[in-house]
């Protein structure tokens, strides 16, 4: 297992923090994870579970998991995201084998598109509207493939199926609109 | 390798959306671990999709988080009261099994038992051995008593053969041989019973004894019998006649008939009436 990081400094980046705090039994390890990968770990578990209660669930159990199995994460066999990727998949399998899965299941609808303009809350922060105002300025399939990608749970050539594009072009469209997105944010 | 090509591949990407098998990950982490440029791309691509999340609300709700740091807590309860439960049997098992009282109450006694054990023979060893010593002490002290006893008899009988006044007395004195010897003859006259007592007589050799003789005048010596030269007072023969002397030669073991006059050790006359 990897030893804590001996002092959290300026420079310490965001795994190492993580690890340091999760070898010392501090819960605010889970808090990082959360707060660092949370919307990628959800994206992972609605690959495979479609219905948004049922994945936060999932996610929840996984943060448990990540707490109770830590000692066995190894970094030398790999990056902490590669293990919570592990971790998320075998939850969300193991999720499907679940009989409340099954229920679901039948009477599932495909995965709706968020309409970002109808999203904004009363307590958004000014920093927080003034990013959507920029957001705008995203051309509308740009969002549609982050949304797709990294908060729907759509793989790549699911998304070549449903917008009716070659697979490498969606791959390069994706590419490009996070280029777009790091451009704006 | 082109890090640059291999970034725009859209690999990191596909990455952070969980596209990639286990394997392929790995690979993209071995290449970020060797590639600084690579884990920074990582890093930023991150840092934006996380801005684009919380901008669009699309970051997951933080009641999942809520609830895990609960079920944590909750878990983290039900373990310490395990434990606690858990630690209360084992220190019973402890104590029944591993380290029984019973044994260690048994190793006490065993080691105090041997203690006194100890003590016990020592003492033991001790009062036997004085009382071996006592034993061999009241041996001697027997032995001694009992020669005292004998002296005092002999010492008593020879004053009544002195006292007595039918006897004859004739001292005997050292030759040549052995000037320091000396012994007395008590004679009775009434029953003519001789006594000897042997007062200083050297120690006989290996097969010889001293024999008592009545000499008397132009006759050879007449035997009065061989004597235990450790006895004080012994009652001899009885002889009659003209006595004029007593003599004591050295004779073999058994005695002999004829005196053997160089070997006389003391020789006493009778004094005339």
């Amino acid at each position: 297992m990897t030893q804590p990081v001996p002092q959290l400094t300026e420079e310490t980046s965001i795994d190492e923090r993580i690890i340091y705090l999760l070898c010392d039994k501090d819960k605010n390890g889970i808090s990082l994870i959360f707060e660092h990968y949370g919307p990628f770990l959800l994206n992972v578990i609605k690959k495979v579970i479609y219905d948004d209660d049922m994945a936060e669930d999932v996610l929840m159990n996984v943060l448990l998991k990540v707490w109770q199995k830590f000692d066995q994460f190894d970094a030398e066999k790999g990056s902490l995201f590669s293990w919570l990727v592990r971790i998320t998949k075998n939850s969300s399998i193991d999720k499907t084998r679940t009989k409340d899965f099954r229920l679901t299941e039948e009477s599932r609808q495909g995965p709706e598109l968020v309409n970002i303009a109808e999203e904004v809350s009363i307590d958004d922060s000014i920093d927080k509207m003034y990013i959507k105002q920029l957001l705008d300025q995203l051309p509308q399939m740009h969002r549609k493939l982050i949304d797709m990608s990294y908060f729907e749970g759509f793989t790549h050539k699911e998304i070549a199926q449903r917008l009716d594009l070659p697979l490498g072009t969606v791959k390069t469209r994706i590419r490009l609109a996070i280029k777009h997105l790091r451009f704006i944010v | 390798m082109n890090i640059k090509e291999y970034i725009n591949s859209g690999i990191l990407e596909a990455y952070l959306s969980g596209e990639l098998n286990e394997v392929e990950m790995q690979e993209v982490d071995k290449l970020a671990g060797i590639y600084p440029v690579i884990q920074l791309e990582l890093d930023e691509l991150r840092s934006s999709i996380n801005s684009y999340a919380k901008s669009t609300d699309q970051s997951p709700p933080s009641r999942i988080l809520t609830n895990a740091l609960k079920a944590i807590r909750e878990e983290e309860k039900d373990r310490f009261i395990n434990e606690i439960e858990n630690s209360g049997k084992e220190v019973q098992f402890k104590r029944v099994n591993v380290v029984p009282v019973w044994s260690i109450a048994a190793s006490i006694l065993l080691v105090v038992s041997l203690g006194f054990n100890y003590i016990f023979y020592t003492e033991f060893k001790s009062v036997k051995d004085n009382y071996e010593l006592a034993v061999y002490e009241n041996e001697n002290l027997s032995a001694s008593v009992e020669q005292a006893s004998q002296e005092l008899q002999y010492a008593s009988l020879k004053v009544a053969h002195f006292l007595n006044e039918d006897n004859i007395h004739v001292r005997m004195d050292g030759l040549d041989v052995a000037p320091e010897s000396f012994a007395n003859v008590f004679w009775n006259t009434k029953t003519n019973a001789v006594f000897i007592s042997v007062d200083n007589l050297p120690e006989p050799p290996h097969g010889h004894q001293y024999q008592l003789w009545a000499i008397k005048p132009g006759l050879a010596p007449i035997d009065v019998g061989i004597f235990d030269h450790t006895q004080l007072i012994q009652e001899l023969k009885v002889i009659k006649g003209n006595v004029q002397a007593f003599a004591v030669t050295l004779e073999e073991e058994g005695g002999s008939p004829i005196a053997t006059v160089e070997k006389t050790f003391v020789k006493g006359f009778l004094k005339k009436s």
